[in-house]
């Protein structure tokens, strides 16, 4: 999946929501918490375009929904990240260490 | 592929907008009891929540879109797999019982193969509309004489002409002279001398058909009668294209006809197949030289068609006709007898003679399909109930009645499917058969075209009765106590199917019995016309076909040529014999003369009757070997000159001179003069081999002459290798001598086999599959039914039953399954049988000897079809039936 400068937001949550699933299962509240806390102030993130994250990373088939019990014993959707989805997780990584590289390689004085 | 395993439920829109809402209200929830345990307020803890999450209206829509994707791909990809999995499943069920497949393939391939290509035969025969504008309004014409009880005769073109010029109720009318391989001209000047297939035509043929032509312009009225500008020609589109490459330039030509010259005008149209396929040439009646065929009343040569005007009803039409031909009847001696005309549908009037023969065909075509789907029901029906534990099992780990329905309904579906595929290959195969069988044999074979909706009828007929068939026992199936089933004692749900089963069989062996009843009555007329005597050995015989132009070879010198020619030939080495006729034998009777012994009192309002008359050359009889069983046959000797003799055969002696030898009796014709009888042959046919000879009057050609000639010549080797070295000998005389054809004699005899030899091949066919599709239908009965008991027949043989007793209980199952389906056949045989009456040939439609054969075969059948079954039956192990306990 090729990144068009357009996506850069789509897919850098693409991104995030694969690597914070790869911890294993998690549901919504947590998937969005521990972006939350790992990213802090430097990206001002919303929670609904981590859950539309989450559901279009559904329908491309990264991670499937299943509906499971909560720490608190309340019903929660449960997102399990997909050998696809560990795939794409390992493609997307290694293209922004790519991309990174480059625009330090910009930024660095000779 | 972990789907096929655990099927998730599929969620329902609701669904999909109660899971979205419970998701985003465990998030707002979950992160306000975080605040709040933080020391927030429940309100601020609130608005937090809601600021940090963003549009919740906004995600809420945007999830429920994405997830009723997801839902949508997923039940498309589900349907799919399950698509997929049925199709694996199904080929492997089919393929684990091949003799059932094969069976049930081969079956409906026959079946829809077999009805595809009749149907596609009748349709284009029967059913296709003329290739004219407003068919329906065409009738055709015949001259009727009640007297002589001929109800279809031709007409006088001086009586049509009357006709046309009284009509009201018709739009226009019109005639032809054709004969097909008899009417013709002579083509010089384009090579080799070529007879060419001409409709010599009146006016009003072209106008009444609405025919226009492809190339030129049609004659006009004027061009088409006696003194007007009449010598021209319209050219068949085949006959345009082979001769001139299809070049419009040819229009305005001149062509030489008979050797004189006539003007093209135009070429018809390439459907116009009119009124035969093998006319090749238009020429207007009026340039028919009198003395070829005298312009009076008497001469009755034409072939009329009619159109209607819109609205008038063929009845009208023919209540005018009656008051016209009656008016001519009394004004003119000559038709004084022609009181009444015949009117008919021109299609009608076109198919007619085969109507009947298609129509049997298509009956007994429908019984095979019928055949086919009771097979293939009772086939799916035997196997749906062999499967009930199967089926069981599938229930019980989990399938739903839907999913095993859907599974054998896609079983059906291939099956009906691979018997379709092989059903399309065996209707082309079996029309082009048929049309090659039949050549010459039906009218208007251009139209005929394998019929795709005929073929998807057929198919879909076969295929519903299969699912039908084959669905009945898996509803019962897969609502049927599985504890029972898995028990292997499902006996006790079988028995409606038993019955059902039996039924089928028995409806099965009663279509079979009227197949068989049809193809041994069509065997048994055939073998009857192979043995008739056509009272003439066709074997060794060569004819050429020619007729003499009296312009060229002069007005009486011609008989001398005709005589040359004969000559010529008979010295040609492998010649054993020469002779000729006007007409060979099997190719038509001749023109009908007056002809009775001078005793012979006309009562009054008779008209002397009249007898079809054949000119021949001396030695002809010697020729084709008819046997003169009285006086002789006409010499060299009598000639013109000589006072006139004639030879009569067998029939008209019996009719004329019972009891007496007909030599040496005195006859007349057209005047006073008496006409000794020299000689009586045997009778030979003339029209057809199935047409006894009529009374018929030989006359020397050399005394009174015809200029059509069929030159036969009897030879040493197979006649087809002298054809050329016979037509060198005529050549040798003339070398413009123009052949219209040549044939031997075996080629007619199978030429007029052809149409009984059809039926015959296409009913044994169908008889044959109706006998197999019997005994598989027995056979599938009775060893279903030895599966089922063989508890019981275990037992019987445990208490001491003999072998024979128990192969008895299998066989007299089977004869008195036979006995029930022979009894209805045959009731329903001698209903039917009277529409055969019409094809066959010295056998009644009710011939006691074919219905015993065919009740013998039956039981023989099922003897051979119970055969298996019931060894099995014997070779029950009393421990294994047992053990089953």
């Amino acid at each position: 999946m090729a990144h068009e400068p357009m996506d850069l937001l789509k897919g850098t949550l693409d991104v995030l929501v694969l690597r914070t699933l790869a911890w294993g299962p998690m549901h919504g509240y947590a998937v969005t918490r521990w972006i939350r806390e790992r990213t802090g102030d430097a990206l001002q993130i919303e929670d609904a375009p981590l859950y539309k994250a989450l559901h279009r990373l559904e329908q491309a088939g990264c991670v499937t929904a299943e509906w499971g019990l909560s720490e608190n014993n309340r019903r929660a959707r449960f997102y399990r990240l997909t050998p696809a989805g560990r795939k794409q997780l390992k493609a997307e990584e290694s293209a922004w260490r790519r991309y990174a590289t480059a625009v330090f390689a910009v930024l660095e004085p000779a | 592929m972990t789907r096929h395993v655990f099927q998730f439920p599929w969620r329902s829109r609701i669904d999909i907008r109660r899971d979205v809402d419970e998701e985003l209200r465990f998030h707002l929830e979950s992160r306000e009891q975080e605040l709040m345990a933080g020391g927030s307020s429940a309100e601020a803890a609130r608005t937090l929540a809601l600021r940090e999450f963003g549009d919740v209206d906004d995600a809420r829509a945007c999830l429920q879109h994405i997830d009723d994707t997801i839902e949508t791909t997923r039940r498309r990809r589900d349907y799919m797999n399950d698509l997929i999995q049925d199709l694996k499943y199904s080929v492997r069920a089919l393929r684990a019982t091949p003799t059932f497949t094969i069976v049930a393939v081969l079956t409906l391939a026959l079946g829809i193969g077999a009805n595809t290509a009749v149907f596609s035969v009748v349709h284009g025969v029967l059913q296709q509309p003329l290739p004219f504008p407003h068919p329906e309004q065409l009738v055709k014409i015949w001259s009727v004489n009640p007297t002589a009880g001929m109800l279809k005769g031709q007409v006088s073109p001086i009586d049509l002409d009357d006709w046309r010029a009284q009509r009201s109720r018709m739009a226009d009318m019109g005639g032809w002279y054709f004969t097909d391989g008899g009417t013709g001209m002579d083509v010089t000047g384009l090579g080799e001398p070529q007879r060419v297939s001409t409709a010599f035509v009146m006016p009003g043929f072209f106008s009444t058909l609405q025919a226009t032509p492809l190339v030129g312009r049609l004659p006009r009225e004027d061009e088409m009668v006696r003194g007007g500008p009449d010598k021209v020609v319209v050219l068949s589109y085949g006959y345009w294209q082979r001769n001139f490459g299809g070049a419009d330039s040819i229009v305005g030509k001149t062509l030489t006809l008979n050797g004189g010259p006539f003007r093209v005008l135009g070429v018809m149209r390439r459907d116009f197949a009119f009124p035969s396929p093998r006319t090749e040439m238009f020429v207007p009646y009026s340039t028919f030289p009198d003395r070829a065929v005298p312009h009076i009343r008497p001469v009755r040569t034409a072939d009329v068609v009619a159109r209607m005007k819109p609205g008038t009803t063929i009845d009208q039409v023919r209540a005018e006709l009656a008051v016209i031909t009656k008016n001519l009847a009394a004004q003119y001696p000559d038709d004084a007898a022609w009181t009444g005309a015949t009117v008919v549908p021109l299609h009608e009037a076109m198919t007619g003679s085969v109507q009947t023969a298609l129509l049997v065909l298509l009956a007994a075509v429908t019984f095979v399909l019928l055949m086919a789907c009771v097979n293939v029901a009772s086939l799916q029906l035997a196997r749906a109930t062999a499967r009930e534990r199967e089926i069981a099992i599938r229930v019980s780990i989990g399938a739903t009645a839907g999913r095993i329905i859907r599974q054998l309904i896609t079983e059906s579906l291939v099956l009906a499917l691979a018997g379709g595929i092989a059903g399309c290959a065996v209707a082309l195969v079996g029309t082009r058969t048929l049309i090659a069988l039949s050549a010459g044999q039906l009218p208007r074979v251009e139209e005929i075209h394998v019929d795709v909706v005929v073929m998807l009828f057929v198919l879909g007929v076969s295929l519903v009765s299969g699912l039908v068939f084959g669905l009945a026992p898996a509803l019962r199936a897969s609502s049927v106590d599985i504890q029972g089933m898995l028990r292997a004692s499902s006996r006790s749900s079988t028995s409606t199917g038993g019955r059902l089963r039996n039924a089928l069989v028995i409806a099965q062996l009663a279509f079979a019995v009227v197949l068989a009843v049809g193809a041994g009555l069509m065997t048994r007329s055939f073998r009857e016309l192979l043995n008739v005597d056509p009272g003439f050995k066709p074997d060794h015989l060569l004819a050429v076909n020619f007729s003499i132009n009296t312009t060229r070879h002069g007005d009486t010198a011609w008989q001398n040529y005709y005589n040359n020619v004969i000559q010529r030939v008979r010295l040609v080495p492998g010649v054993v014999a020469a002779g000729a006729a006007q007409y060979a034998p099997f190719r038509g009777m001749g023109e009908r003369n007056p002809f009775v012994p001078v005793s012979y009192e006309v009562k009054a309002g008779e008209e002397v009757p009249a007898f079809p008359t054949q000119r021949i050359s001396d030695g002809y009889f010697a020729t084709i070997g008819t046997r003169v069983l009285s006086g002789r046959e006409f010499l060299p000797a009598d000639r013109a000159g000589t006072p006139t003799v004639v030879i009569v055969n067998e029939a008209y002696a019996r009719k004329f001179f019972p009891g007496q030898d007909p030599v040496g009796k005195q006859l007349r014709s057209f005047d006073a003069v008496p006409i000794t009888i020299v000689g009586m042959v045997g009778n030979i046919r003339q029209s057809d081999v199935s047409v006894p000879s009529e009374p018929l009057v030989y006359v020397n050609n050399m005394q009174n002459g015809r200029v059509k000639v069929t030159l036969v010549s009897r030879t040493r080797d197979n006649p087809l290798t002298m054809a050329n070295s016979i037509r060198d000998a005529i050549w040798s005389v003339d070398r413009d001598q123009p052949i219209t054809s040549i044939f031997t004699f075996d080629d007619i005899m199978n030429e007029t086999l052809a149409k009984p030899r059809l039926m015959t091949v296409l009913f044994g066919a169908f008889g044959t599959i109706g006998l197999v599709l019997g005994a598989i239908g027995i056979y599938g009965v009775l060893a279903f039914l030895v599966t089922q008991r063989r508890r019981e027949i275990g037992l019987r043989i445990a208490l001491g039953a003999t072998e024979r007793g128990v192969m008895m209980l299998v066989v007299r199952r089977a004869l008195s399954l036979a006995a029930s389906g022979v009894t209805i056949g045959i009731v329903i045989a001698l209903v039917l049988s009277r529409f055969v009456g019409a094809l066959l040939y010295g056998v009644t439609p009710t011939d006691p000897s074919t219905y015993l054969a065919v009740i013998a075969a039956l039981a023989a059948v099922a003897g051979l079809a119970s055969f298996i079954p019931a060894r099995r039956a014997a070779g029950v192990s009393p421990l294994v039936a047992m053990r089953q306990e």
